[in-house]
């Protein structure tokens, strides 16, 4: 029970943290106002449903592509009912997952492997981290697009 | 429903202005080609066919026999959902037969893009990364030191880019801002794990938006233009990334790689 309750209030704090970003990102992209509450629920909602798989041990690839699709079908629903396409809250409700830190590590790690030279260590954290990168952005944008496959296959949504 | 001429040039003309808004305002390619074929038929023409590649559209409007062929080029003007909205609006309003043609027209020509104030944007931007940090493990002290690297940042980066300033050349001189402004914060050795800022501070300059309309573009079919867009973010973070080892170099103090 206990522990629940210490979950629990993990989770709150994850979602809160997360609906900033979505919500700065979305200004950043010029949602209309109406729309970014949408965002914020839309970000606190898909991050702290990762961070709540990846405390259960799903891999972080998998938990992303989870939060991802949820978020592809809930905005399914608000570009339904508020006749908007879906980019306008999905995009900037899944921007706190995009992985920039990994994607900055790799691009920083080839510029060291350049000027310091090979080493077998350095080579690790790129292609780790790379490989990293590329997974979470495919799955992220996959769960995105998962309706638009799956259900509206080459029909419009709105 | 009959067209002469002159009635599928202005058909033609209009949906090409749709479809141009969207691919400026960073809509992905399905959105593009499916809206534009939309307004075209709503308008009367049997047919609609529609080239979209990274920078310009090609369309071609096709009605009894006739085909009207005009293309557009699409220059980048920054990423606005709120443009996108209205169109989408001014599209569905046209199907349900609440607006006509010179509406449409007319409701184009007025669309103006929609900005939030430019320091509110800095100050969310500012809370944005530092939330960020806040996810890495950062204490309070780091907190601080990301909101106000990152803000300063941003600041570079409006001003840039309302100069027209390159988005490669903005992109890194931002994060060599935001760098330098995190190591401070490392030097005077400010909270537990002041590198975390380093790492949290330059977030505001990850090209989200390109990669995930690139990554979506190619799994609708839309190869070429989810590879432009591709290496236009790939791009953008190596610039990124220079400009963080640049400030690295500088100063000395190592945030990413130990």
């Amino acid at each position: 029970m206990e522990y629940f309750i210490e979950l629990l209030k993990l989770i709150i704090i994850d979602a809160l943290f997360a609906a900033v970003p979505a919500v700065g990102f979305a200004m950043v992209f010029n949602v209309p106002k109406k729309m970014l509450v949408y965002c914020a629920i839309g970000g606190a909602f898909a991050h702290s449903l990762r961070f709540l798989l990846m405390d259960f041990g799903v891999q972080i690839e998998w938990a992303t592509l989870i939060a991802s699709s949820s978020m592809g079908f809930l905005g399914l629903y608000w570009s339904r009912k508020r006749l908007i396409p879906r980019p306008v809250f999905t995009v900037a409700s899944v921007i706190p997952m995009i992985p920039g830190s990994f994607a900055f590590t790799t691009v920083i790690g080839l510029v060291e492997l350049n000027s310091a030279g090979y080493s077998v260590e350095m080579m690790q954290i790129v292609t780790e981290n790379g490989l990293k990168t590329l997974f979470i952005l495919g799955a992220l944008s996959f769960g995105l697009a998962l309706p638009s496959i799956l259900i509206y296959r080459g029909r419009p949504i709105v | 429903m009959s067209l002469n001429q002159d009635a599928q040039t202005e058909l033609t003309r209009i949906a090409v202005t749709a479809g141009q808004i969207l691919h400026q305002h960073g809509a992905e390619s399905r959105l593009v080609e499916q809206t534009t074929q939309r307004i075209g038929l709503a308008l009367g023409a049997q047919s609609i066919e529609l080239s979209v590649s990274s920078d310009a559209i090609v369309i071609t409007s096709l009605f009894e026999g006739n085909c009207i062929t005009t293309t557009r080029r699409c220059y980048d003007r920054g990423i606005n959902m709120q443009m996108v909205c209205d169109v989408l609006r001014i599209c569905v309003m046209l199907e349900k037969r609440l607006l006509d043609a010179t509406q449409v027209k007319e409701r184009l020509a007025r669309l103006t893009p929609f900005k939030y104030n430019r320091w509110l944007v800095v100050l969310m931007i500012g809370f944005s990364c530092s939330s960020f940090s806040h996810f890495f493990g950062g204490d309070w002290p780091v907190y601080i030191t990301t909101f106000f690297a990152s803000s300063a940042a941003m600041i570079l980066r409006q001003e840039l880019a309302h100069r027209h300033h390159n988005p490669f050349v903005n992109f890194s001189l931002a994060a060599f801002l935001a760098t330098s402004i995190a190591s401070l914060g490392v030097l005077f050795e400010f909270g537990d794990k002041p590198q975390i800022a380093m790492a949290a501070s330059v977030l505001l300059l990850v090209p989200g938006f390109p990669l995930i309309n690139a990554v979506s573009d190619m799994l609708k079919g839309h190869i070429s233009t989810g590879i432009a867009r591709w290496v236009f973010a790939t791009l953008l973070t190596i610039s990124v990334s220079i400009g963080i080892v640049a400030s690295m170099a500088l100063t000395g103090v190592s945030g990413w790689i130990h």
